[in-house]
């Protein structure tokens, strides 16, 4: 055999069977010794001569042991082993330093991998079907009505209408398949009424495009896609979670009926569990066909509303062979004339065609979803606060070990001394940041899940039926061993190689000695502490810059009191009455709600305020200008329950009817635009497109209409009595004293008692509306505060660990120079100085950095300048408090050394 | 994986140990104890193996394959572990004794010239 391997093999066989290897070496060589005994005697030597010629010949046995051993070991391996134990003991002994690197390495860890997680999750986890790298977003440059800029250029659009994917999807030679999908809560009758399941509406192409077989039965074609389905009726395909669940995972699925919006659906097949859709965030039920929109939205019609209903995502499948950019080229031409088909509105072509609208097909292989676009700046900003925490554990890191390593100086030598050789000792340092590294990253590793869910938790708020993944996978793994590995040479190697670069000589005279050099060394370690500070100085000041923002967010004024306030959504659009009856059903429910314990006082809304729903239309005095105005239909006594303030005038009441007149309410906004020359109450506003007339009854105080960040528009209230839309879903809003708990059992059994057919009503407090509309803002700044409150601490310990180090070295210099005359409160300040350059110096570099790097944080910014100087300034300050705080105590150690027993201790 | 280095004896290198190993055990199996001996009878007491460097040359040729280990028992009925020759042991001494033949008439020229 070839003798390398051979030797290889045995030495790996006698890693597994070390003991008794070592008993058979320990029983050949007593075998030896007894024979070289027994040769003694045979010459004639008396017994006990022979005894201990013997041995004197064999020497010590236990040395050949230990040669013999080496033959067969690798050599490497047992050392790195020895290193490891040996590392294991050093770290052990000095618990203090130990745990101050593990946590901050698991804290730096545990953060990126959480973040990173989702980051996987939302903006880089290719869908789970087939040839994902395939698929595309389409999208179109859009300076139309539907205009928005950003940075002064034209946003590509993402949401289509009806008849601009249509026309898409008949042209067949550009795409192997275009899909369109538009996420939906559909109502399926269950033993107890209307229910509701999250569902989405596909068009004909959407599965043959995603390339995924059905667990069972088919999936939906584009026969299934037409108006009034296929000829058998309407298809739909069902999740295997929703046929266990509904279906009590019956083998006969295929072919039984579900009742979606008091329609009949066939089941025609089920999705397996791993497909999650063209969405990685949603976890739709049921899949139907978009040509079912008018009946499973009715009484709204997505479809026959043409260019005025813009609903629809859509994506599609290359052809193979074909790349991006031809299909881009294909796009281009057919831009034109798609837009030409799909209105009659020569307008609103005109105004398309100016603004060169045309069609864009972008990179999809990870889906689509619109949370990506609105996660992915926190998500990166995020992402780089915690590169910034993690390069702050290292450099705290590095400045730990390279005081100890400076401790170490004189052991270190003096094993270089006893011929250890350079890359030995280097290694063993290696190998102890490595240690170091490896228990950190475990424990950040598993602290991670419960991070990055409670983040995906924190982001996703409310938002109805959005799910993030953030589960770890490979890749999130692989990518902590890289932070691991890269922490342990970035913090091992610096240190080791310099403890061991110095002069051997010099090394081992000086050890602890006062004569050695004050500056000797000392810029690499305040380098790293000036940086140190300089991050966390980054840290803190974007923390407190977001975190004032969300306060004066929060302090803005909503123009209404959210507290105490629930909504209770009841959705009256799937059943009988409408009208009259409708509104009497309104006010028995209403009636219901007011008799619980504790609920003060009950009215009715459309648009619940700062849910980023809206609704508006124009309106004009009479022979004056007209001018947009936000809308919203109100139930009786709804300021009261608001605590919207009426300025004069009167509430709205059961008896404005549709046969009384309209009525209007305005807000003061409204009110000085519509009658600049004031008092517009009694007077009359008309909608210049209806030519509608409105009575003004009232008017009332500015409330903020579709989100926080926006001022309180102009506004204006009609009574939910004179609402067009026939079958009108509202909210009743509830001011409440104590708990509001028990109204979610008591509205359930007044809709069962009152209106059967309803789904359940879903309940959702006022303050959760108004966090989850600033929840972005409030997930940064808390997430902001947090990494701070790391970044403190973490610069505080690192503070501290090095100038205890450093001024535990100095002992006998500090003793000398109290022994020469130096009065305590002068040691005091010197050993102070150190740390107050370090943080000098620091917060210098930070306040610059910070200036540069604020500018990416104004986007999330509210009324706070991104360099507002007060913001810095404390900043400073706290930084300034923890770096005092953090050498008060070596120094103070330093002043109280006493001057005999520091020279004694050389 | 042949290293010479200088071994306690001194004298005697690795390489040259291990060849009179070999030799030894060309004529049948034996434990370390007889190859010690035969080796110091056979150069009529002037090589003098130390054990220090035969037990780790005689692991060393185990761990590389040219010798077979296996426990028998003695002439003295005790429990030893006996040395065999491999093939790829014999074709490493024949190789070596040849290498050494060369080196000697060389290292004999050398030392006879005038």
């Amino acid at each position: 055999m070839f003798p390398p391997l051979h030797t290889f093999l045995g030495r790996v066989r006698s890693f597994f069977r070390g003991r008794s290897m070592d008993r058979e070496m320990a029983e050949e060589l007593e075998f030896h010794q007894e024979m070289l005994r027994s040769k003694y005697l045979r010459e004639g030597m008396p017994a006990d001569v022979a005894d201990s010629a013997a041995r004197k010949r064999f020497g010590d046995a236990t040395r050949w042991h230990e040669r013999l051993r080496e033959v067969w070991q690798f050599t490497w391996l047992e050392n790195m082993a020895r290193d490891v134990r040996f590392s294991a003991r050093l770290l052990w002994k000095s618990p203090g330093y130990t745990a101050i690197a593990l946590a901050t390495l698991a804290l730096g860890v545990g953060a990126n991998t959480a973040v990173f997680s989702l980051i996987n999750g939302l903006l880089l986890r290719p869908l789970l079907v087939p040839e994902s790298d395939r698929l595309v977003v389409l999208n179109y440059e859009d300076s139309g009505p539907h205009l928005s800029y950003k940075d002064g250029m034209p946003q590509a659009q993402y949401t289509f209408c009806t008849p601009f994917f249509r026309g898409l999807e008949k042209r067949q030679d550009i795409f192997a398949n275009v899909f369109a999908f538009n996420p939906d809560t559909l109502q399926v009758r269950g033993s107890s009424g209307n229910e509701n399941v999250r569902g989405v509406l596909v068009s004909g192409q959407y599965f043959s495009a995603l390339e995924v077989p059905p667990l069972k039965g088919r999936y939906l074609t584009p026969e299934d896609d037409r108006p009034g389905g296929s000829p058998e009726g309407w298809a739909v395909v069902i999740s295997e979670g929703f046929w266990r669940r509904w279906f009590d995972g019956a083998p006969d699925v295929v072919g039984r009926k579900l009742v979606i919006a008091n329609t009949p659906f066939t089941v025609v097949g089920v999705m397996p569990k791993s497909f999650t859709g063209a969405s990685p965030v949603e976890r739709p039920e049921i899949y139907a066909p978009l040509e079912a929109d008018p009946i499973v939205d009715a009484p709204r019609d997505h479809i026959h509303a043409g260019t005025h209903a813009w609903w629809l995502s859509v994506m599609a499948r290359l052809k193979p062979g074909v790349t991006l950019e031809q299909t881009n080229a294909a796009l281009k031409t057919v831009s034109s004339p798609i837009l030409h088909e799909s209105t009659d509105d020569v307008g609103y072509i005109q105004n398309e065609e100016k603004g060169h609208f045309y069609f864009a097909a972008e990179p999809g292989s990870n889906g689509f979803a619109y949370v990506r676009f609105l996660f992915r700046k926190p998500l990166v900003t995020m992402f780089a606060m915690c590169g910034g925490i993690l390069l702050l554990a290292c450099l705290n890191l590095a400045s730990l070990l390279l005081a100890r390593g400076a401790a170490r100086e004189r052991e270190l030598a003096t094993r270089l001394a006893l011929g250890a050789t350079r890359t030995r000792l280097v290694g063993q340092l290696l190998i102890e940041s490595l240690l170091l590294a490896t228990v950190g990253t475990t424990l950040g590793l598993a602290s991670a899940p419960i991070v990055s869910h409670s983040l995906a938790t924190m982001l996703a708020g409310n938002s109805e039926g959005m799910v993030l993944d953030s589960s770890l996978d490979l890749r999130v793994f692989g990518f902590a061993a890289l932070i691991a590995v890269t922490a342990a040479v970035l913090i091992g190697l610096v240190p080791a190689l310099r403890a061991t670069g110095g002069d051997l000589n010099e090394q081992i005279k000086e050890g602890r000695h006062a004569a050695k050099a004050r500056d000797h060394g000392k810029a690499l370690p305040r380098v790293l502490m000036s940086s140190q500070v300089a991050l966390a100085l980054v840290l803190v000041a974007g923390a407190a810059l977001l975190a004032t923002s969300l306060v004066r967010l929060y302090r803005s004024g909503l123009g209404f009191d959210p507290q105490n306030v629930v909504n209770i959504a009841f959705s009256m659009d799937k059943q009988q009455l409408e009208g009259d009856p409708l509104m009497e059903l309104y006010r028995q429910i209403g009636e219901g709600l007011k008799t619980q314990p504790g609920v003060k006082d009950v009215s009715f809304q459309f648009i619940v305020p700062i849910s980023h729903r809206g609704w508006n239309d124009n309106l004009a005095a009479p022979g004056g200008e007209k001018h947009l105005t936000w809308l919203n239909s109100v139930g009786p006594e709804y300021f009261r329950t608001m605590r919207i303030p009426v300025v004069e005038g009167r509430e709205f009441n059961w008896n404005d009817t549709k046969a009384s007149g309209m009525k209007i309410i305005l807000n003061n906004a409204a009110a000085k635009q519509l009658f600049p020359d004031g008092d517009a109450l009694g007077r009359r506003i008309m909608n210049p497109w209806d030519k509608n007339t409105y009575e003004v009854v009232a008017v009332v105080g500015d409330a903020k209409y579709r989100d926080v960040r926006s001022p309180a528009p102009a506004a204006a209230y009609v009574p939910i009595q004179q609402d067009l839309q026939k079958k009108l879903s509202l909210n009743a809003v509830v001011r409440v004293e104590g708990p509001w708990a028990p109204l979610v059992q008591v509205s359930r059994s007044l809709a069962s008692r009152l209106a059967p057919a309803i789904p359940a009503p879903v309940i959702q407090p006022m303050d959760d509306v108004v966090n989850t509309s600033v929840g972005t803002e409030r997930m940064m700044a808390v997430l902001g505060v947090f990494f701070a409150a790391c970044a403190l601490l973490v610069t505080a310990i690192g503070l501290y660990g090095t100038l205890a180090y450093a001024t535990a070295r100095r002992t006998s210099e500090i003793g000398i120079r109290m022994a020469l005359g130096a009065q305590r409160i002068r040691v005091l300040t010197m050993v102070f100085r150190e740390n107050a350059w370090v943080s000098a110096t620091g917060c210098g570099a930070g306040l610059v950095a910070a200036a540069l790097l604020s500018k990416v944080l104004s986007s999330f910014l509210y009324e706070t300048s991104p360099r507002d100087p007060l913001i810095f300034g404390l900043s400073v300050v706290a930084l300034a408090s923890v770096a005092c705080a953090a050498s008060v105590l070596p120094a103070i150690r330093a002043a109280l050394i006493e001057p005999i027993t520091a020279i004694r201790y050389e | 994986m042949i290293r010479e280095e200088s071994t306690d004896s001194g004298a005697l290198l690795q390489g040259t140990l291990e060849m009179l190993i070999l030799k030894a055990l060309l004529r049948g199996s034996q434990h370390g104890y007889a190859v010690a001996e035969w080796i110091h009878q056979t150069s009529h007491q002037l090589l003098k193996v130390e054990e220090g460097a035969l037990y780790p040359a005689l692991h060393r040729l185990e761990l590389r394959g040219l010798l077979t280990a296996e426990w028998g028992v003695s002439e003295n009925k005790r429990r030893a572990k006996f040395y065999r020759l491999t093939a790829d042991g014999r074709k490493r001494l024949n190789a070596e004794s040849q290498r050494w033949a060369r080196l000697s008439a060389a290292v004999a020229f050398v030392m006879q010239a005038s």
